[in-house]
C-alpha cells in the first residue's frame, strides 16, 4: 500500500516535471541535419494545415507547400527566425486558424445585399432617428432592450457552468430593474461594478467542443456560422419577446426598432472599417472568426 | 526508493521556481502608457482641435506612434509566408504602403471615438514577447477589450499586433493579403493597396 502510495507520488510529480524540456531549451539551437533554408521555408508554413481541424481550414490553405517548396529565400532574415525559438513560439500561437467557407459565392451576394441595407436602409433612418431622440435616451433603450434579454445570458452563464456569471446576471436584472427604472439605467455596472456577460448559447455550443463548421452571411441578420445559426435559433426560445409578443409584425417591428436604435449609437463604425480593409468580405468573416472564438475562450 | 523520490522532489522544485522568470515589472506597460498619454495630450490640445489643423494633429500623432510601433515587423507578419517569396524591392515598396494604411486606420481609429477612460488590465511577459491589456470605455458607456502584443527591441518594447475584441489588426489583414496573393498575384496586393492609400 505504502510502496504504492509512493509510485503514485513519484509518478504525478513526473507529470508535473514532464513540460521541462521546452522551457530547458539551449540559448544556442542544435545545429540540424539539413539545410537551414529548409527550416525556414516549413517554418514559415506554420503547423496550421497539419495539425488543425481540416473542416476550418479554409480552402486557400489547403496547399502551403505548392507554391514555395521551390523558392529561394533571402537568407539572412530567415537564418535569423530558426535561430530564435521564442519566435516560432508566437509564430505558431498566432497563426489564425479560419474558417471553412464552402458556400462563399451565396455569402457574397447576401454580404453585398446587407451592405446595401445598410447604406440605403439602416444608416438613413437610423441617422434621422439620432437627430431627434437624444444620446441619453438611446442608451437608455439599448440598455432595457439588454435587460429584457437577461434570459438568454444566464441560462447561458448556466450551460457553461460559470455560476459567477449566473450570478451576475440574476444581480444585475434585480439591479437594474429596480434602481434602474425597468432596465434603463445600468447601476448595476455604474454603482456596484458588476459587468455583462455576453454569453449566448453558440458560446455555449463553442465551449462543448463544437467548431463553427462553416461560415454563413444571412441577410439582415449579418455574419453567423452553421453552430451560430444553431445557437441564436436556440436563443429564441429564452429571448422573453418570443412569448411575450403573439403578433410576427410586432414582433418584427420592436426588432428593427432595437436594431436602428443600437445603430444610431455606432454610426460611423461600419464607414470606418470598410476603409480600413482591402477585401470588406474577408476582413468581415476572419474578425467574425476571431471574434468567435476570442468569446468562446473568455471566461472570467 | 527514497533516494528517487528526493531527487524527482528536488526536481520538481528547481523546475517551478526556475519557472519565475525575472520579469521587468512594469516597463512594456510604462513604455506603452507614455506613448498612449501622449497621444490623448495632442487629441485633447485645445490649439490643434480646429479642422484646419487636422493635418498638423495627425502628423503629431504619426510621429509619436511611429516611435512606438514596429511597422516592419507588422508587414512581415501581415504577409506570413508570402514575405520569404518578396525580392528586397518588393518589400521596399510593400512596407511604406502598409505603414501608411495603419498609420490612417490607428488615427481614424484615435480620432473617431471618444475615449472616456482608459484602463491598465496587467501585462504578460515571455522573453522579449509582452502582451499588454487594455480596456478602453467609450463615452457611450460600453467597454472596449485590447491587447497590445509587444515585441523588445533594445530598450524599447515595440508593438507589433493590436487584438480588438480578440480580432488582430496584422492578422486580420494576413488573411485577406493572403487571398489577394493567393487568387492574383503580388502586384494586385500592391495596387490595391495604392488605391486604398489614394482614397483615405
Amino acid at each position: 500500500m505504502k510502496l504504492s502510495f509512493r509510485f503514485f507520488l513519484i509518478f504525478t510529480l513526473w507529470l508535473i516535471t514532464l513540460p521541462t524540456p521546452s522551457f530547458a531549451e539551449p540559448e544556442t539551437p542544435l545545429q540540424p541535419p539539413i539545410p537551414s533554408e529548409w527550416m525556414a521555408v516549413s517554418d514559415e508554413f506554420s503547423l496550421e494545415p497539419l495539425e488543425g481541424n481540416l473542416i476550418q481550414t479554409s480552402q486557400t490553405n489547403l496547399n502551403p507547400y505548392g507554391e514555395s517548396a521551390y523558392t529561394v529565400p533571402d537568407s539572412p532574415l530567415l537564418i535569423a527566425q530558426t535561430k530564435d525559438p521564442a519566435e516560432k513560439e508566437v509564430e505558431f500561437e498566432e497563426q489564425p486558424d479560419t474558417i471553412a467557407d464552402p458556400i462563399e459565392p451565396v455569402n457574397r451576394v447576401f454580404f453585398h445585399f446587407n451592405d446595401r441595407l445598410y447604406y440605403w436602409v439602416l444608416k438613413p433612418v437610423a441617422t434621422g432617428y439620432k437627430t431627434v431622440v437624444p444620446e441619453d435616451l438611446r442608451i437608455g433603450v439599448r440598455n432595457f432592450f439588454s435587460n429584457v434579454t437577461t434570459p438568454v445570458r444566464l441560462v447561458n452563464c448556466l450551460l457553461q457552468a460559470n455560476l459567477k456569471g449566473a450570478g451576475n446576471e440574476t444581480l444585475r436584472f434585480l439591479l437594474n430593474s429596480t434602481f434602474g427604472l425597468g432596465g434603463f439605467l445600468d447601476p448595476a455596472q455604474k454603482e456596484w461594478r458588476i459587468e455583462k456577460r455576453e454569453e449566448d448559447f453558440g458560446q455555449t455550443l463553442g465551449l462543448w467542443g463544437i467548431g463553427p463548421v462553416f461560415y454563413i452571411e444571412w441577410p439582415f441578420l449579418g455574419a453567423s456560422s452553421l453552430r451560430d445559426t444553431l445557437g441564436y435559433t436556440g436563443d429564441l426560445f429564452l429571448h422573453p419577446q418570443t412569448y411575450l409578443i403573439s403578433s410576427i409584425y410586432i414582433s418584427l417591428g420592436v426588432r428593427f426598432y432595437d436594431v436602428v436604435n443600437s445603430t444610431s449609437l455606432r454610426i460611423g463604425e461600419y464607414e470606418d472599417f470598410k476603409r480600413a480593409v482591402l477585401d470588406p468580405y474577408i476582413a468581415k468573416r476572419d474578425a467574425y472568426h476571431q471574434h468567435r472564438i476570442y468569446k468562446v475562450k473568455e471566461r472570467k | 526508493m527514497n533516494r528517487t523520490f528526493l531527487i524527482q522532489a528536488m526536481f520538481c522544485i528547481s523546475f517551478i521556481f526556475g519557472m519565475v522568470a525575472p520579469g521587468f515589472a512594469g516597463e512594456p506597460q510604462d513604455q506603452l502608457k507614455e506613448t498612449t498619454d501622449k497621444v490623448l495630450s495632442v487629441l485633447a490640445d485645445p490649439d490643434l482641435k480646429s479642422p484646419s489643423k487636422t493635418k498638423e494633429r495627425r502628423e503629431r500623432i504619426q510621429k509619436i506612434v511611429d516611435e512606438r510601433f514596429d511597422w516592419e515587423e507588422m508587414a512581415r507578419r501581415s504577409l506570413a509566408r508570402h514575405w520569404t517569396q518578396r525580392t528586397s524591392e518588393e518589400k521596399k515598396e510593400f512596407v511604406p504602403l502598409f505603414k501608411s494604411l495603419l498609420e490612417k486606420v490607428y488615427a481614424d481609429k484615435v480620432e473617431g471615438y471618444s475615449w472616456n477612460k482608459i484602463s491598465y488590465e496587467g501585462e504578460s511577459i515571455d522573453g522579449d514577447y509582452a502582451v499588454i491589456k487594455v480596456k478602453i470605455f467609450t463615452a457611450k458607456d460600453q467597454a472596449i477589450r485590447v491587447e497590445y502584443r509587444t515585441l523588445k527591441k533594445g530598450n524599447l518594447w515595440l508593438v507589433y499586433d493590436i487584438m480588438v475584441e480578440g480580432v488582430g489588426l496584422v492578422n486580420n489583414y494576413r488573411t485577406q493579403f493572403n487571398e489577394i496573393i493567393v487568387k492574383s498575384s503580388f502586384s494586385e496586393l500592391i495596387k490595391r493597396l495604392r488605391v486604398k492609400s489614394a482614397q483615405y
